[in-house]
């Protein structure tokens, strides 16, 4: 969250993020890079939706790769659809007709229509929060046991769909994927268009986010984060805005799942296994859980520099090996993330310039502040 | 009636991995307040270093165990002493800590030992099965069964008969005031973080004959152990060992009527049922205050 003195830093941040992200398709016309951009990108709403969970709202899910792949798989499911008559013929799916399914499940019927899908893409994962986070925050469940909780549903859904190999192509996903034609606009997963749009996308997911994070609602939701017991006397109905918070953040994860789809041509079981969601929380945690830009940029900066080195499986690796061992020196040392950097060596540059070594000026004490109450929340009782 | 033995011999076998792998588990939150997602690859590393001993080394499963114990009790003792000492006045953040961790021992372990898959040998003394009330059982999971009974019974001694336990109760309830009559806390959680860790090497060591050992088989168990400790609360032993009957039981039971999946998923879907409606009964206290 920004403190006053750097808010327009903050601005400024915002508006070059967008400008760079908007004029890149100037420089870059290789629909591979543009592809990998826009792969990043789509990381970076994901890691921005936990962010407004677990930053704002103190909802550590460990398992936002659910809303992410089932959000991907509505998508893939539309796009499969369409494919229909030239791979299979008619009837089902091709990968369906392989397990002996003869009609077309009830659940796939809708799917039909791209509205339902776009739609479903963001409902279904914030129904299953809902749901989850009804039985959940109602019972005042909090902290550690959410984190645990999410987990587990990841896993449990992750084996439900691989289990469900006929409707949902089991191990292998669902693959060779028609392309997506919107108000004629061809969104083939190398083009200009898919780029712009995740980009956009990530524009509308961060003006979302901080409509929300400066509404009143999302205060409620900060102090939640910090005092869950002081607002609930203050009379709030806590478990209202943990879930609504939780929801949110679960239909942004479907969307930029959708999107994924596009991207990648296919949606996969993979896309909802414990590595993904281990990954989002290291983008969200080292881009600095405390900031959407900062969430989102983790993750652009994070995928960026592993996608820029390499591509081997050994040296990925290698790669997570890294990112473990900057996880564990984050969560240690700097617990807002890389971004707080910002924020200290802009303080320490301002009571240099206030004569160095005196006592702290004003200015710089409401950037201590949160500081100082991020730590205390986490104190056990 | 052998249909009915069967089934309950099975849940029984579950009950008794689960509670041998959430005993650490349990252990390490219900004294520091730790959740240790990196359980998990403890136990990873206790079916790697059977494997490790057994190929290089032809030191066979059961003599191994102390060994086993001794290794991953070590590598806890480390991990407690260099990270989650700095993190006991931010409990959320050890959950990401030990996950981070879980990396840093899973990806060593890829990149030492290599991704593909291990097999540890049964030891062939126990490959056998008994006759039992006319059905036959594995000798192997009997054995596993009695070893996870005499390390509940060796848990218990050590913290409820010996001096150490004495100490380590008194810096579970209340580390300012135990610190006061000289008990070295710092010490404490550190055995206590290796004790656990090597429980869940010696649950893996146990395990690896059975599965397949893979750098990334730690998570399914921890999150099962997690379940366990959810439903039965962490503050006794008790809880632990009677929601590992329960749902070793259960699990088995539905996945005798369906499969392991749909197992898992019904469980969970209890689970979460549960909670919306015996918090208190299911949690410890530590969790209202949060």
């Amino acid at each position: 969250m920004s403190t006053r003195h750097s808010s327009r830093a903050w601005i400024y941040g915002y508006i070059a993020v967008c400008v760079v992200m908007l004029a890149l398709p100037l420089f870059v016309s290789d629909g591979y890079l543009l592809n990998k951009f826009a792969r990043y990108i789509i990381f970076g709403i994901l890691s921005l939706a936990l962010c407004l969970s677990w930053g704002y709202a103190g909802i550590l899910n460990l398992g936002q790769a659910v809303s992410f792949g089932l959000g991907s798989y509505c998508m893939a499911m539309a796009l499969k659809l369409r494919t229909i008559p030239i791979q299979t013929g008619g009837g089902v799916p091709d990968f369906m007709s392989w397990n002996n399914v003869k009609t077309l499940p009830w659940f796939w019927e809708p799917f039909h229509s791209y509205a339902f899908a776009i739609f479903a893409g963001m409902a279904v994962p914030a129904i299953l929060a809902f749901l989850l986070g009804w039985f959940v925050f109602r019972a005042r469940v909090t902290g550690v046991y959410v984190a645990i909780i999410t987990l587990a549903m990841l896993v449990v859904v992750n084996l439900l769909i691989i289990d469900a190999q006929s409707y949902t192509g089991g191990f292998n996903g669902i693959t060779d994927l028609t392309t997506l034609k919107l108000f004629g606009i061809a969104f083939d997963a190398y083009s200009k268009a898919t780029y712009y749009l995740a980009a956009f996308s990530l524009i509308a997911a961060l003006l979302i986010g901080l409509a929300i994070i400066k509404s009143k609602t999302g205060l409620v939701m900060q102090a939640i984060r910090d005092d869950e017991m002081r607002v609930r006397y203050f009379g709030y109905d806590v478990a209202h805005y943990q879930n609504f918070a939780f929801c949110v953040s679960a239909a942004i994860a479907g969307f930029a799942g959708m999107l994924y789809t596009l991207v990648m041509e296919f949606a996969s079981p993979t896309f909802l296994n414990v590595s993904i969601s281990l990954s989002i929380v290291i983008w969200c945690a080292v881009g600095g859980r405390a900031s959407l830009l900062g969430a989102a940029l983790g993750a652009i900066v994070v995928t960026g520099v592993q996608g820029s080195l390499s591509d081997s499986p050994k040296f990925l690796d290698t790669w997570m090996l890294i990112m473990g061992a900057l996880f564990i020196a984050v969560v240690l040392f700097l617990p807002k993330g890389l971004v707080s950097l910002i924020d200290i060596f802009e303080q320490r540059f301002r009571k240099q310039a206030a004569g160095g070594g005196g006592p702290l000026t004003p200015t710089a004490l409401p950037a201590a502040a949160p500081a100082a109450s991020e730590l205390r929340q986490d104190e056990v009782g | 009636m052998a249909d009915t033995i069967n089934q309950l011999s099975t849940g029984l076998s579950i009950a008794s991995i689960l509670l041998l792998v959430s005993l650490g588990l349990a252990i390490i939150y219900g004294t520091m307040g730790v959740i240790n997602l990196a359980h998990g690859d403890f136990l990873m590393l206790g079916a790697y270093s059977v494997w490790f001993l057994q190929t290089y080394f032809g030191i066979s499963l059961i003599p191994g165990l102390v060994l086993v114990f001794l290794m991953v009790g070590a590598v806890g003792w480390l991990v407690e002493k260099t990270i989650i000492r700095h993190l006991y006045a931010r409990p959320l953040d050890t959950i990401l800590a030990t996950w981070g961790i879980g990396i840093l021992l899973e990806q060593s372990v890829r990149l030492g030992a290599g991704a593909e898959l291990r097999y540890v040998q049964m030891p062939p003394s126990l490959t056998s099965a008994v006759h039992i009330l006319g059905t036959d059982q594995s000798t192997y999971r009997i054995f596993i069964f009695v070893l996870t009974v005499l390390l509940l019974l060796a848990t218990y001694g050590l913290i409820f008969k010996t001096s150490f336990g004495m100490r380590l109760r008194a810096v579970t309830q209340n580390p300012e005031i135990a610190k006061c009559f000289g008990v070295n806390a710092s010490q404490v959680y550190s055995l206590t973080f290796a004790y656990g860790a090597g429980l869940a090497g010696i649950a893996g060591a146990l395990i690896s004959p059975l599965k397949s050992v893979s750098p990334d088989m730690g998570i399914g168990f921890v999150v099962d152990a997690f379940m366990v400790v959810v439903m039965g609360g962490v503050e006794s032993l008790l809880g632990t060992v009677v929601s590992s009957g329960l749902l070793g039981e259960l699990s088995g039971g539905i996945a005798y009527l369906t499969n392991d999946t749909l197992a898992k998923a019904v469980v969970f879907t209890g689970i979460v049922i549960l909670i919306r409606f015996r918090p208190q009964g299911l949690f410890a206290v530590r969790m209202r205050r949060g």
